[in-house]
Protein backbone atom coordinates (compact mmCIF):
# COMPACT_ATOMS: atom_id res chain seq x y z
CA UNK A 1 0.00 0.00 0.00
CA UNK A 2 1.03 3.43 -0.53
CA UNK A 3 3.80 4.65 2.11
CA UNK A 4 3.46 7.98 3.72
CA UNK A 5 7.06 8.53 3.65
CA UNK A 6 7.07 12.37 1.77
CA UNK A 7 9.53 11.25 -1.17
CA UNK A 8 8.44 7.79 -2.16
CA UNK A 9 4.72 8.94 -1.95
CA UNK A 10 5.50 11.49 -4.85
CA UNK A 11 6.97 8.90 -6.76
CA UNK A 12 4.45 6.91 -6.13
CA UNK A 13 2.41 9.12 -8.61
CA UNK A 14 2.35 7.91 -11.80
CA UNK A 15 -0.75 6.30 -11.94
CA UNK A 16 -2.05 9.91 -11.51
CA UNK A 17 -0.58 10.95 -14.25
CA UNK A 18 -1.53 7.88 -16.62
CA UNK A 19 -4.98 8.51 -15.11
CA UNK A 20 -4.73 12.21 -16.54
CA UNK A 21 -3.25 11.80 -19.61
CA UNK A 22 -5.43 8.87 -20.20
CA UNK A 23 -8.90 11.30 -19.53
CA UNK A 24 -7.29 13.59 -21.58
CA UNK A 25 -6.37 11.59 -24.62
CA UNK A 26 -10.39 10.38 -24.35
CA UNK A 27 -11.87 14.05 -24.15
CA UNK A 28 -9.51 15.83 -27.05
CA UNK A 29 -10.22 12.52 -28.73
CA UNK A 30 -14.30 12.78 -28.29
CA UNK A 31 -13.47 16.64 -29.58
CA UNK A 32 -11.70 15.71 -32.34
CA UNK A 33 -14.70 13.22 -33.73
CA UNK A 34 -17.03 16.08 -33.95
CA UNK A 35 -15.43 17.47 -36.81
CA UNK A 36 -12.68 15.01 -38.52
CA UNK A 37 -14.37 12.64 -40.50
CA UNK A 38 -12.85 9.51 -41.51
CA UNK A 39 -13.22 9.06 -45.75
CA UNK A 40 -9.90 9.61 -48.06
CA UNK A 41 -11.17 12.68 -49.34
CA UNK A 42 -12.50 14.59 -46.67
CA UNK A 43 -9.94 13.21 -43.99
CA UNK A 44 -6.79 16.37 -44.92
CA UNK A 45 -9.73 19.06 -45.94
CA UNK A 46 -11.59 18.34 -42.08
CA UNK A 47 -8.09 18.22 -40.18
CA UNK A 48 -7.00 21.46 -41.61
CA UNK A 49 -10.36 22.98 -40.76
CA UNK A 50 -9.90 21.95 -36.93
CA UNK A 51 -6.22 23.72 -37.10
CA UNK A 52 -7.33 26.29 -39.37
CA UNK A 53 -11.07 27.49 -38.74
CA UNK A 54 -12.39 25.87 -35.15
CA UNK A 55 -11.60 27.77 -31.96
CA UNK A 56 -9.18 26.07 -29.91
CA UNK A 57 -8.90 23.26 -32.58
CA UNK A 58 -5.23 23.25 -33.19
CA UNK A 59 -4.63 23.36 -29.31
CA UNK A 60 -7.58 20.37 -28.81
CA UNK A 61 -5.48 18.50 -31.52
CA UNK A 62 -2.00 19.25 -30.23
CA UNK A 63 -2.96 17.62 -26.69
CA UNK A 64 -3.79 14.86 -28.01
CA UNK A 65 -1.21 14.53 -30.45
CA UNK A 66 1.84 15.11 -28.17
CA UNK A 67 -0.37 13.69 -25.33
CA UNK A 68 -0.23 10.36 -27.25
CA UNK A 69 3.63 10.52 -26.94
CA UNK A 70 3.64 11.58 -23.14
CA UNK A 71 1.01 8.82 -22.33
CA UNK A 72 3.34 6.36 -24.16
CA UNK A 73 6.45 7.87 -21.81
CA UNK A 74 4.49 7.61 -18.46
CA UNK A 75 3.07 4.39 -19.02
CA UNK A 76 6.59 3.11 -19.01
CA UNK A 77 8.30 5.25 -15.90
CA UNK A 78 4.80 3.58 -14.44
CA UNK A 79 5.85 0.06 -15.46
CA UNK A 80 9.29 0.59 -14.29
CA UNK A 81 8.66 1.98 -11.19
CA UNK A 82 6.15 -0.88 -10.81
CA UNK A 83 9.50 -2.35 -11.20
CA UNK A 84 11.05 -1.39 -8.64
CA UNK A 85 8.28 -1.50 -6.37
CA UNK A 86 8.06 -5.63 -7.00
CA UNK A 87 4.39 -4.81 -8.03
CA UNK A 88 4.82 -8.10 -10.38
CA UNK A 89 4.29 -10.33 -6.73
CA UNK A 90 2.66 -7.89 -4.91
CA UNK A 91 0.22 -6.54 -7.06
CA UNK A 92 -0.42 -8.86 -10.02
CA UNK A 93 -3.55 -6.87 -11.39
CA UNK A 94 -2.07 -3.63 -11.33
CA UNK A 95 1.45 -5.08 -13.35
CA UNK A 96 -0.92 -7.16 -15.69
CA UNK A 97 -2.31 -3.68 -16.35
CA UNK A 98 0.23 -1.42 -16.61
CA UNK A 99 1.51 -4.09 -19.34
CA UNK A 100 -1.46 -4.06 -21.48
CA UNK A 101 -2.11 -0.48 -21.35
CA UNK A 102 1.69 0.15 -22.65
CA UNK A 103 0.88 -2.04 -25.67
CA UNK A 104 -2.46 -0.46 -26.43
CA UNK A 105 -1.25 3.13 -25.99
CA UNK A 106 1.32 1.86 -28.42
CA UNK A 107 -1.74 0.60 -30.71
CA UNK A 108 -3.24 3.44 -30.20
CA UNK A 109 -0.70 5.72 -31.55
CA UNK A 110 0.34 3.52 -34.06
CA UNK A 111 -3.19 3.72 -35.33
CA UNK A 112 -3.91 7.38 -34.84
CA UNK A 113 -0.93 8.69 -37.16
CA UNK A 114 -2.39 7.54 -40.23
CA UNK A 115 -6.09 9.30 -39.56
CA UNK A 116 -5.00 12.85 -40.68
CA UNK A 117 -4.38 11.60 -44.24
CA UNK A 118 -1.22 13.64 -44.53
CA UNK A 119 2.30 12.71 -46.31
CA UNK A 120 3.16 11.49 -42.80
CA UNK A 121 0.00 9.95 -42.37
CA UNK A 122 0.70 8.10 -45.90
CA UNK A 123 4.21 6.94 -45.22
CA UNK A 124 3.25 5.78 -42.09
CA UNK A 125 0.10 3.62 -43.32
CA UNK A 126 3.13 2.18 -45.75
CA UNK A 127 5.32 1.43 -42.84
CA UNK A 128 2.60 -0.68 -40.49
CA UNK A 129 1.64 -2.22 -44.01
CA UNK A 130 5.34 -3.32 -44.65
CA UNK A 131 5.62 -4.86 -41.24
CA UNK A 132 2.42 -6.69 -41.41
CA UNK A 133 3.81 -8.09 -44.72
CA UNK A 134 7.01 -8.99 -43.37
CA UNK A 135 5.83 -11.10 -40.16
CA UNK A 136 6.56 -15.06 -40.52
CA UNK A 137 4.26 -17.31 -41.77
CA UNK A 138 0.92 -15.55 -42.03
CA UNK A 139 2.50 -11.83 -42.95
CA UNK A 140 0.73 -11.83 -46.36
CA UNK A 141 -2.56 -12.36 -44.47
CA UNK A 142 -2.10 -9.60 -41.53
CA UNK A 143 -0.98 -7.47 -44.66
CA UNK A 144 -4.16 -7.93 -46.15
CA UNK A 145 -6.32 -7.86 -42.92
CA UNK A 146 -5.07 -4.75 -41.85
CA UNK A 147 -5.22 -2.51 -45.61
CA UNK A 148 -8.82 -4.54 -45.94
CA UNK A 149 -7.33 -5.21 -49.55
CA UNK A 150 -4.89 -5.61 -51.42
CA UNK A 151 -3.90 -1.71 -51.40
CA UNK A 152 -3.91 1.02 -49.24
CA UNK A 153 -7.28 2.20 -49.86
CA UNK A 154 -10.38 4.19 -48.19
CA UNK A 155 -11.11 0.92 -46.37
CA UNK A 156 -7.90 0.89 -45.09
CA UNK A 157 -8.22 4.21 -43.67
CA UNK A 158 -11.90 2.97 -42.10
CA UNK A 159 -9.80 0.86 -40.42
CA UNK A 160 -7.30 2.26 -39.19
CA UNK A 161 -10.54 4.90 -38.03
CA UNK A 162 -12.06 2.07 -36.07
CA UNK A 163 -9.19 0.30 -34.42
CA UNK A 164 -8.44 3.79 -33.04
CA UNK A 165 -11.94 5.29 -32.04
CA UNK A 166 -13.67 2.39 -31.37
CA UNK A 167 -11.87 -0.60 -30.25
CA UNK A 168 -8.40 0.20 -28.24
CA UNK A 169 -10.42 2.86 -26.36
CA UNK A 170 -13.02 0.41 -25.56
CA UNK A 171 -10.06 -2.25 -24.59
CA UNK A 172 -8.19 0.17 -22.46
CA UNK A 173 -11.75 1.16 -20.62
CA UNK A 174 -12.19 -2.43 -20.31
CA UNK A 175 -8.67 -2.62 -18.29
CA UNK A 176 -8.67 -0.16 -16.34
CA UNK A 177 -12.00 -0.88 -15.29
CA UNK A 178 -10.94 -3.83 -14.32
CA UNK A 179 -8.29 -2.18 -12.34
CA UNK A 180 -10.35 -0.30 -10.76
CA UNK A 181 -12.83 -2.66 -9.40
CA UNK A 182 -9.89 -4.54 -7.50
CA UNK A 183 -8.74 -1.36 -5.84
CA UNK A 184 -10.74 1.52 -4.11
CA UNK A 185 -10.79 4.21 -6.30
CA UNK A 186 -9.34 6.86 -3.08
CA UNK A 187 -6.38 4.80 -3.43
CA UNK A 188 -6.11 4.51 -6.90
CA UNK A 189 -6.76 8.62 -7.27
CA UNK A 190 -5.22 10.08 -3.85
CA UNK A 191 -4.19 13.97 -3.78
CA UNK A 192 -0.98 13.68 -4.51
CA UNK A 193 -1.76 11.74 -7.60
CA UNK A 194 -4.18 14.76 -8.36
CA UNK A 195 -2.06 17.15 -8.14
CA UNK A 196 1.43 15.57 -9.98
CA UNK A 197 -1.56 14.40 -12.69
CA UNK A 198 -2.72 17.91 -12.84
CA UNK A 199 0.55 19.86 -12.95
CA UNK A 200 1.82 17.00 -16.18
CA UNK A 201 -1.14 18.33 -17.56
CA UNK A 202 -0.72 21.78 -16.97
CA UNK A 203 3.12 21.01 -18.76
CA UNK A 204 1.93 19.49 -21.73
CA UNK A 205 -1.05 22.09 -21.97
CA UNK A 206 1.81 24.69 -22.12
CA UNK A 207 3.60 23.24 -24.62
CA UNK A 208 0.56 22.28 -26.98
CA UNK A 209 -0.51 26.17 -27.11
CA UNK A 210 3.59 26.89 -28.27
CA UNK A 211 3.45 23.74 -30.73
CA UNK A 212 0.87 22.86 -32.47
CA UNK A 213 0.85 19.10 -34.02
CA UNK A 214 2.92 18.56 -37.32
CA UNK A 215 0.67 18.66 -39.97
CA UNK A 216 2.07 17.33 -43.28
CA UNK A 217 1.18 18.56 -46.88
CA UNK A 218 -1.35 16.42 -48.38
CA UNK A 219 0.76 13.42 -50.48
CA UNK A 220 -0.03 15.28 -53.90
CA UNK A 221 1.92 17.98 -52.78
CA UNK A 222 4.50 16.43 -51.07
CA UNK A 223 7.60 16.07 -53.36
CA UNK A 224 10.16 13.53 -53.67
CA UNK A 225 12.10 15.18 -51.82
CA UNK A 226 9.54 14.91 -48.59
CA UNK A 227 10.88 13.56 -45.28
CA UNK A 228 8.59 11.67 -43.12
CA UNK A 229 9.08 10.75 -39.55
CA UNK A 230 7.15 8.65 -37.05
CA UNK A 231 5.93 10.80 -33.82
CA UNK A 232 8.09 10.30 -30.95
CA UNK A 233 6.96 7.54 -29.09
CA UNK A 234 8.10 5.66 -32.34
CA UNK A 235 11.44 6.94 -33.10
CA UNK A 236 13.02 3.75 -31.47
CA UNK A 237 11.40 1.79 -34.38
CA UNK A 238 12.13 3.76 -37.24
CA UNK A 239 15.72 4.43 -36.37
CA UNK A 240 15.94 0.63 -35.76
CA UNK A 241 14.34 -0.54 -38.97
CA UNK A 242 17.50 1.45 -40.84
CA UNK A 243 19.78 -1.15 -39.66
CA UNK A 244 17.78 -4.24 -40.00
CA UNK A 245 18.21 -5.79 -43.48
CA UNK A 246 14.77 -6.02 -44.95
CA UNK A 247 12.27 -8.64 -43.78
CA UNK A 248 13.72 -9.15 -39.74
CA UNK A 249 11.61 -5.53 -39.40
CA UNK A 250 8.46 -7.43 -38.84
CA UNK A 251 10.18 -9.19 -36.04
CA UNK A 252 11.98 -6.43 -34.66
CA UNK A 253 9.09 -4.01 -34.56
CA UNK A 254 6.37 -6.68 -34.04
CA UNK A 255 6.85 -10.36 -32.93
CA UNK A 256 9.77 -9.20 -30.67
CA UNK A 257 7.57 -6.12 -28.28
CA UNK A 258 5.00 -8.71 -28.83
CA UNK A 259 6.79 -11.73 -26.84
CA UNK A 260 8.46 -9.20 -23.85
CA UNK A 261 4.86 -8.00 -23.33
CA UNK A 262 3.34 -11.50 -23.33
CA UNK A 263 6.25 -12.17 -20.96
CA UNK A 264 6.06 -9.59 -18.57
CA UNK A 265 2.05 -10.08 -18.44
CA UNK A 266 2.98 -13.67 -17.44
CA UNK A 267 5.93 -12.55 -15.05
CA UNK A 268 3.47 -13.47 -11.98
CA UNK A 269 3.34 -16.74 -12.28
CA UNK A 270 7.05 -16.77 -13.07
CA UNK A 271 10.56 -17.84 -11.14
CA UNK A 272 13.26 -15.47 -11.18
CA UNK A 273 11.13 -12.84 -12.32
CA UNK A 274 13.53 -9.92 -10.69
CA UNK A 275 16.26 -10.99 -13.46
CA UNK A 276 13.60 -11.68 -16.43
CA UNK A 277 11.52 -8.51 -15.62
CA UNK A 278 14.63 -6.18 -15.33
CA UNK A 279 16.77 -7.65 -18.43
CA UNK A 280 13.51 -6.95 -20.30
CA UNK A 281 13.17 -3.79 -19.39
CA UNK A 282 16.42 -2.80 -19.26
CA UNK A 283 17.09 -4.20 -22.75
CA UNK A 284 14.26 -2.06 -23.68
CA UNK A 285 15.21 1.55 -22.05
CA UNK A 286 18.54 0.64 -23.29
CA UNK A 287 17.33 0.32 -27.10
CA UNK A 288 14.82 3.37 -26.87
CA UNK A 289 16.73 5.41 -25.40
CA UNK A 290 19.70 5.02 -27.18
CA UNK A 291 17.66 4.32 -30.63
CA UNK A 292 15.58 7.31 -30.09
CA UNK A 293 19.22 9.57 -29.24
CA UNK A 294 20.68 8.49 -32.47
CA UNK A 295 17.44 9.15 -34.69
CA UNK A 296 17.58 13.06 -32.94
CA UNK A 297 21.21 13.10 -33.72
CA UNK A 298 21.55 11.99 -37.28
CA UNK A 299 18.75 14.31 -38.02
CA UNK A 300 20.35 17.16 -36.42
CA UNK A 301 24.08 16.07 -38.18
CA UNK A 302 23.45 15.63 -41.73
CA UNK A 303 23.24 18.97 -43.34
CA UNK A 304 21.08 18.42 -45.97
CA UNK A 305 18.44 16.33 -43.66
CA UNK A 306 18.31 19.51 -41.46
CA UNK A 307 17.91 21.89 -44.24
CA UNK A 308 15.18 19.88 -45.64
CA UNK A 309 13.76 19.62 -42.43
CA UNK A 310 14.04 23.33 -41.98
CA UNK A 311 12.14 23.43 -45.46
CA UNK A 312 9.68 21.58 -44.36
CA UNK A 313 8.72 23.24 -41.52
CA UNK A 314 9.04 26.47 -43.33
CA UNK A 315 6.27 24.93 -45.38
CA UNK A 316 4.34 24.12 -42.60
CA UNK A 317 4.29 27.38 -41.27
CA UNK A 318 3.73 28.95 -44.50
CA UNK A 319 0.90 26.46 -44.95
CA UNK A 320 -0.47 28.02 -41.74
CA UNK A 321 -1.45 31.11 -42.33
CA UNK A 322 -3.00 30.48 -45.62
CA UNK A 323 -6.77 30.57 -45.77
CA UNK A 324 -8.90 27.28 -45.05
CA UNK A 325 -9.66 25.66 -48.50
CA UNK A 326 -13.17 24.16 -47.91
CA UNK A 327 -13.73 20.85 -49.94
CA UNK A 328 -16.97 20.79 -52.35
CA UNK A 329 -19.90 18.28 -51.57
CA UNK A 330 -22.84 18.04 -53.56
CA UNK A 331 -26.48 17.70 -51.85
CA UNK A 332 -29.26 15.56 -53.16
CA UNK A 333 -28.60 17.07 -57.13
CA UNK A 334 -29.54 15.65 -59.95
CA UNK A 335 -28.46 17.67 -62.31
CA UNK A 336 -29.97 16.64 -65.82
CA UNK A 337 -32.59 19.05 -65.65
CA UNK A 338 -30.77 21.45 -63.93
CA UNK A 339 -29.71 24.96 -64.94
CA UNK A 340 -26.37 24.89 -63.40
CA UNK A 341 -24.82 27.40 -60.96
CA UNK A 342 -22.58 30.63 -62.35
CA UNK A 343 -23.25 29.33 -66.40
CA UNK A 344 -21.49 26.10 -66.27
CA UNK A 345 -22.90 23.76 -68.60
CA UNK A 346 -25.22 21.05 -67.01
CA UNK A 347 -22.83 18.20 -68.27
CA UNK A 348 -19.98 20.22 -66.43
CA UNK A 349 -21.65 20.37 -62.91
CA UNK A 350 -22.42 16.33 -63.68
CA UNK A 351 -19.34 15.05 -64.50
CA UNK A 352 -16.46 17.70 -63.80
CA UNK A 353 -17.46 19.66 -60.67
CA UNK A 354 -16.76 17.07 -58.01
CA UNK A 355 -13.26 17.26 -58.83
CA UNK A 356 -12.33 20.39 -60.55
CA UNK A 357 -15.27 22.56 -58.44
CA UNK A 358 -18.51 24.15 -59.19
CA UNK A 359 -16.70 27.11 -60.87
CA UNK A 360 -13.23 25.22 -61.64
CA UNK A 361 -11.67 26.78 -59.14
CA UNK A 362 -10.16 23.07 -58.68
CA UNK A 363 -10.40 20.90 -55.03
CA UNK A 364 -7.94 19.06 -52.92
CA UNK A 365 -9.55 15.71 -51.96
CA UNK A 366 -7.41 13.85 -49.13
CA UNK A 367 -3.80 13.21 -51.41
CA UNK A 368 -5.54 13.53 -54.40
CA UNK A 369 -5.25 16.92 -55.82
CA UNK A 370 -6.93 18.25 -58.45
CA UNK A 371 -5.95 21.50 -60.72
CA UNK A 372 -8.05 24.09 -61.23
CA UNK A 373 -8.92 25.12 -64.55
CA UNK A 374 -9.08 29.15 -64.12
CA UNK A 375 -6.61 30.96 -66.73
CA UNK A 376 -6.61 27.34 -68.78
CA UNK A 377 -6.86 28.91 -72.21
CA UNK A 378 -3.82 30.58 -71.34
CA UNK A 379 -1.34 27.14 -71.25
CA UNK A 380 -0.20 25.47 -74.13
CA UNK A 381 -2.60 22.89 -76.25
CA UNK A 382 -5.65 23.79 -74.52
CA UNK A 383 -7.88 25.59 -76.85
CA UNK A 384 -11.31 24.68 -77.28
CA UNK A 385 -10.77 22.20 -79.79
CA UNK A 386 -8.10 20.83 -77.35
CA UNK A 387 -9.83 20.40 -74.34
CA UNK A 388 -12.79 18.53 -76.57
CA UNK A 389 -10.23 16.43 -77.64
CA UNK A 390 -8.22 15.56 -74.14
CA UNK A 391 -11.85 14.74 -72.86
CA UNK A 392 -11.76 11.95 -75.46
CA UNK A 393 -8.54 10.97 -74.57
CA UNK A 394 -6.81 12.63 -71.93
CA UNK A 395 -3.64 10.52 -71.65
CA UNK A 396 -2.38 11.72 -74.64
CA UNK A 397 -2.44 14.98 -73.25
CA UNK A 398 -0.22 13.57 -70.47
CA UNK A 399 -2.90 13.67 -67.52
CA UNK A 400 -2.74 11.05 -65.38
CA UNK A 401 -5.91 9.05 -63.60
CA UNK A 402 -8.29 9.66 -62.08
CA UNK A 403 -8.57 11.81 -65.30
CA UNK A 404 -10.25 9.90 -67.44
CA UNK A 405 -12.01 10.06 -71.06
CA UNK A 406 -15.51 10.42 -71.30
CA UNK A 407 -15.99 9.79 -74.94
CA UNK A 408 -18.54 7.45 -73.89
CA UNK A 409 -20.01 9.64 -71.30
CA UNK A 410 -20.53 13.24 -73.32
CA UNK A 411 -22.00 13.77 -76.66
CA UNK A 412 -19.36 15.92 -78.89
CA UNK A 413 -21.59 18.60 -78.62
CA UNK A 414 -21.98 18.75 -74.52
CA UNK A 415 -18.00 18.42 -74.86
CA UNK A 416 -17.30 21.59 -77.33
CA UNK A 417 -20.07 23.36 -74.75
CA UNK A 418 -17.68 22.62 -71.36
CA UNK A 419 -14.94 23.31 -73.10
CA UNK A 420 -16.03 27.16 -74.72
CA UNK A 421 -17.20 27.46 -70.86
CA UNK A 422 -13.78 26.44 -69.51
CA UNK A 423 -11.94 28.80 -71.41
CA UNK A 424 -13.56 31.82 -70.49
CA UNK A 425 -12.92 30.82 -66.75
CA UNK A 426 -10.80 33.97 -65.57
CA UNK A 427 -9.48 34.24 -61.92
CA UNK B 1 -18.13 12.30 7.47
CA UNK B 2 -17.26 15.68 9.63
CA UNK B 3 -16.92 19.08 7.82
CA UNK B 4 -12.83 19.06 8.08
CA UNK B 5 -12.58 15.94 6.32
CA UNK B 6 -15.42 16.91 3.52
CA UNK B 7 -13.30 20.16 2.95
CA UNK B 8 -10.35 18.44 2.60
CA UNK B 9 -11.52 15.43 -0.12
CA UNK B 10 -12.85 18.47 -1.78
CA UNK B 11 -9.81 20.23 -1.93
CA UNK B 12 -8.11 16.94 -2.76
CA UNK B 13 -9.68 16.69 -6.51
CA UNK B 14 -9.21 20.30 -6.59
CA UNK B 15 -6.14 20.20 -9.00
CA UNK B 16 -8.39 17.54 -11.25
CA UNK B 17 -10.99 19.57 -11.27
CA UNK B 18 -8.66 22.29 -12.84
CA UNK B 19 -7.82 19.83 -15.77
CA UNK B 20 -11.01 19.65 -16.12
CA UNK B 21 -12.53 23.02 -16.74
CA UNK B 22 -9.32 24.13 -19.05
CA UNK B 23 -10.54 21.64 -21.58
CA UNK B 24 -14.15 22.25 -20.98
CA UNK B 25 -13.19 25.52 -21.26
CA UNK B 26 -11.98 25.17 -25.13
CA UNK B 27 -15.02 22.48 -26.08
CA UNK B 28 -17.53 24.92 -25.38
CA UNK B 29 -15.12 27.29 -28.06
CA UNK B 30 -14.03 24.06 -30.12
CA UNK B 31 -18.17 22.80 -30.49
CA UNK B 32 -19.89 26.07 -30.55
CA UNK B 33 -21.89 25.92 -34.13
CA UNK B 34 -21.03 27.65 -37.13
CA UNK B 35 -23.01 29.64 -39.21
CA UNK B 36 -23.12 29.16 -42.65
CA UNK B 37 -22.09 31.67 -45.23
CA UNK B 38 -24.46 32.04 -48.32
CA UNK B 39 -22.29 32.92 -51.13
CA UNK B 40 -25.18 35.18 -52.46
CA UNK B 41 -24.13 34.59 -56.32
CA UNK B 42 -26.85 35.34 -58.92
CA UNK B 43 -28.36 32.09 -60.11
CA UNK B 44 -29.22 31.63 -63.74
CA UNK B 45 -32.87 30.01 -63.74
CA UNK B 46 -34.17 30.54 -66.80
CA UNK B 47 -33.93 32.37 -70.40
CA UNK B 48 -36.50 35.07 -70.27
CA UNK B 49 -37.51 34.17 -73.59
CA UNK B 50 -38.69 30.82 -72.38
CA UNK B 51 -40.73 32.12 -70.00
CA UNK B 52 -44.54 32.19 -70.86
CA UNK B 53 -48.17 31.26 -70.20
CA UNK B 54 -50.33 31.58 -66.92
CA UNK B 55 -49.24 27.96 -65.09
CA UNK B 56 -45.72 28.45 -62.58
CA UNK B 57 -42.92 26.55 -64.43
CA UNK B 58 -40.75 24.52 -62.19
CA UNK B 59 -37.49 25.14 -62.55
CA UNK B 60 -33.96 24.24 -60.66
CA UNK B 61 -31.33 25.99 -59.49
CA UNK B 62 -28.00 24.45 -57.65
CA UNK B 63 -27.10 26.89 -55.03
CA UNK B 64 -23.68 26.63 -53.36
CA UNK B 65 -22.85 27.70 -49.38
CA UNK B 66 -19.84 27.46 -46.92
CA UNK B 67 -20.82 25.01 -44.54
CA UNK B 68 -18.61 23.88 -41.85
CA UNK B 69 -14.95 22.65 -43.96
CA UNK B 70 -16.93 22.57 -47.17
CA UNK B 71 -18.57 24.36 -50.07
CA UNK B 72 -21.71 22.55 -50.21
CA UNK B 73 -23.74 22.64 -53.43
CA UNK B 74 -27.39 22.01 -53.04
CA UNK B 75 -30.12 21.72 -55.72
CA UNK B 76 -33.13 23.35 -54.85
CA UNK B 77 -36.57 23.89 -56.70
CA UNK B 78 -38.04 27.07 -57.06
CA UNK B 79 -40.70 28.30 -59.63
CA UNK B 80 -41.08 31.05 -62.27
CA UNK B 81 -44.48 32.88 -62.36
CA UNK B 82 -45.06 34.14 -65.49
CA UNK B 83 -48.17 35.56 -64.60
CA UNK B 84 -47.06 37.76 -61.66
CA UNK B 85 -43.87 39.48 -63.83
CA UNK B 86 -41.74 36.36 -63.34
CA UNK B 87 -41.45 36.39 -59.97
CA UNK B 88 -39.39 33.58 -58.73
CA UNK B 89 -40.42 31.58 -55.99
CA UNK B 90 -39.38 28.78 -53.35
CA UNK B 91 -40.51 25.63 -53.45
CA UNK B 92 -40.11 25.05 -49.82
CA UNK B 93 -43.06 25.43 -47.85
CA UNK B 94 -43.02 28.46 -45.64
CA UNK B 95 -44.90 26.11 -42.37
CA UNK B 96 -41.84 23.18 -42.11
CA UNK B 97 -39.57 23.09 -44.87
CA UNK B 98 -41.21 20.21 -47.00
CA UNK B 99 -41.52 20.94 -50.79
CA UNK B 100 -44.67 22.15 -52.77
CA UNK B 101 -45.77 20.52 -55.87
CA UNK B 102 -47.96 22.32 -58.23
CA UNK B 103 -51.86 21.22 -58.99
CA UNK B 104 -52.16 22.31 -62.50
CA UNK B 105 -55.90 20.71 -62.66
CA UNK B 106 -56.85 22.92 -59.12
CA UNK B 107 -54.88 25.79 -60.05
CA UNK B 108 -53.04 25.92 -56.26
CA UNK B 109 -49.45 24.53 -54.86
CA UNK B 110 -50.06 22.14 -52.13
CA UNK B 111 -47.55 20.68 -49.73
CA UNK B 112 -47.39 17.23 -49.20
CA UNK B 113 -46.82 16.84 -45.57
CA UNK B 114 -49.27 19.16 -43.44
CA UNK B 115 -51.94 20.27 -46.01
CA UNK B 116 -51.29 23.90 -46.77
CA UNK B 117 -52.16 25.18 -49.98
CA UNK B 118 -51.11 28.03 -52.01
CA UNK B 119 -52.65 29.83 -54.84
CA UNK B 120 -50.76 29.99 -58.19
CA UNK B 121 -49.35 33.65 -57.79
CA UNK B 122 -47.84 31.99 -53.91
CA UNK B 123 -50.10 33.46 -52.16
CA UNK B 124 -51.38 31.19 -49.04
CA UNK B 125 -54.62 29.86 -49.11
CA UNK B 126 -55.35 27.95 -45.88
CA UNK B 127 -53.62 25.43 -43.48
CA UNK B 128 -51.07 25.44 -40.86
CA UNK B 129 -48.45 27.90 -43.46
CA UNK B 130 -48.61 31.05 -41.75
CA UNK B 131 -47.51 32.99 -45.14
CA UNK B 132 -46.97 32.75 -48.61
CA UNK B 133 -44.33 30.66 -50.67
CA UNK B 134 -41.09 32.78 -50.33
CA UNK B 135 -40.24 34.97 -52.99
CA UNK B 136 -36.49 35.14 -53.66
CA UNK B 137 -34.29 38.22 -54.80
CA UNK B 138 -34.62 38.19 -58.98
CA UNK B 139 -33.14 39.97 -62.19
CA UNK B 140 -32.96 40.03 -65.43
CA UNK B 141 -29.27 39.95 -66.85
CA UNK B 142 -28.43 39.11 -70.67
CA UNK B 143 -31.65 38.01 -71.46
CA UNK B 144 -31.45 35.43 -68.34
CA UNK B 145 -33.33 35.47 -65.27
CA UNK B 146 -31.54 35.27 -62.35
CA UNK B 147 -32.34 34.54 -58.22
CA UNK B 148 -30.38 34.42 -54.86
CA UNK B 149 -31.09 31.34 -53.37
CA UNK B 150 -32.85 32.24 -49.72
CA UNK B 151 -33.54 29.55 -47.47
CA UNK B 152 -36.64 29.46 -45.38
CA UNK B 153 -35.10 29.76 -42.01
CA UNK B 154 -33.31 33.24 -43.92
CA UNK B 155 -37.13 34.52 -45.33
CA UNK B 156 -38.61 33.82 -41.73
CA UNK B 157 -35.96 35.53 -40.07
CA UNK B 158 -35.78 38.44 -42.27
Amino acid sequence: MRSDNSLSAWLQTTTGIVVVLLIVQFLTGVLLAFYYVPSVDHAYTTVSYIEKVVSSGSWIRSLHHYGSQWLTVFVFIHLIRLFLDRAYSANRIQWIVAILLLGLVMAAGGTGYSLPWDARAFFSTRVAEGLMAGLPVAGGMARLWLLGGSEISGVTLSRFFALHVLVIPAVIGAVVVWRMFRAQIVEFVGPRDAIVGALVFLALALWALKHPAPFGPSVAEAGADYLPRPGAQFLWLYQSLKYIPGGLGSIVGVVLPGIVLAVLVALPWLKRQRLIAGSLLGAGVVLVVIMTTVSYLSDRRDPRTAQQFARQAAAEEAWRHQPFNPATITLATNTTNATASGGAPVMYTKFCANCHGAQGQGAQQGPLKFPPLLEVSAKPRRSVDDIVSLLKDPAAYGLQPPMRSFADKLTEEQMREIAEWIVKLRK
Amino acid sequence: MTLETSRRSFLKFLPLAAVFASIGGAAFRFLRPKLSAATNAWLDVASVSELSGPQPISRKIVAEQITGWAITTEEHNVFVLPAKNNQVVSAICPHEGCEVAWEQNRNRFSCPCHESYFAADGSRISGPAQRGLDALPARVQDGKLQVQYISKEQATRA
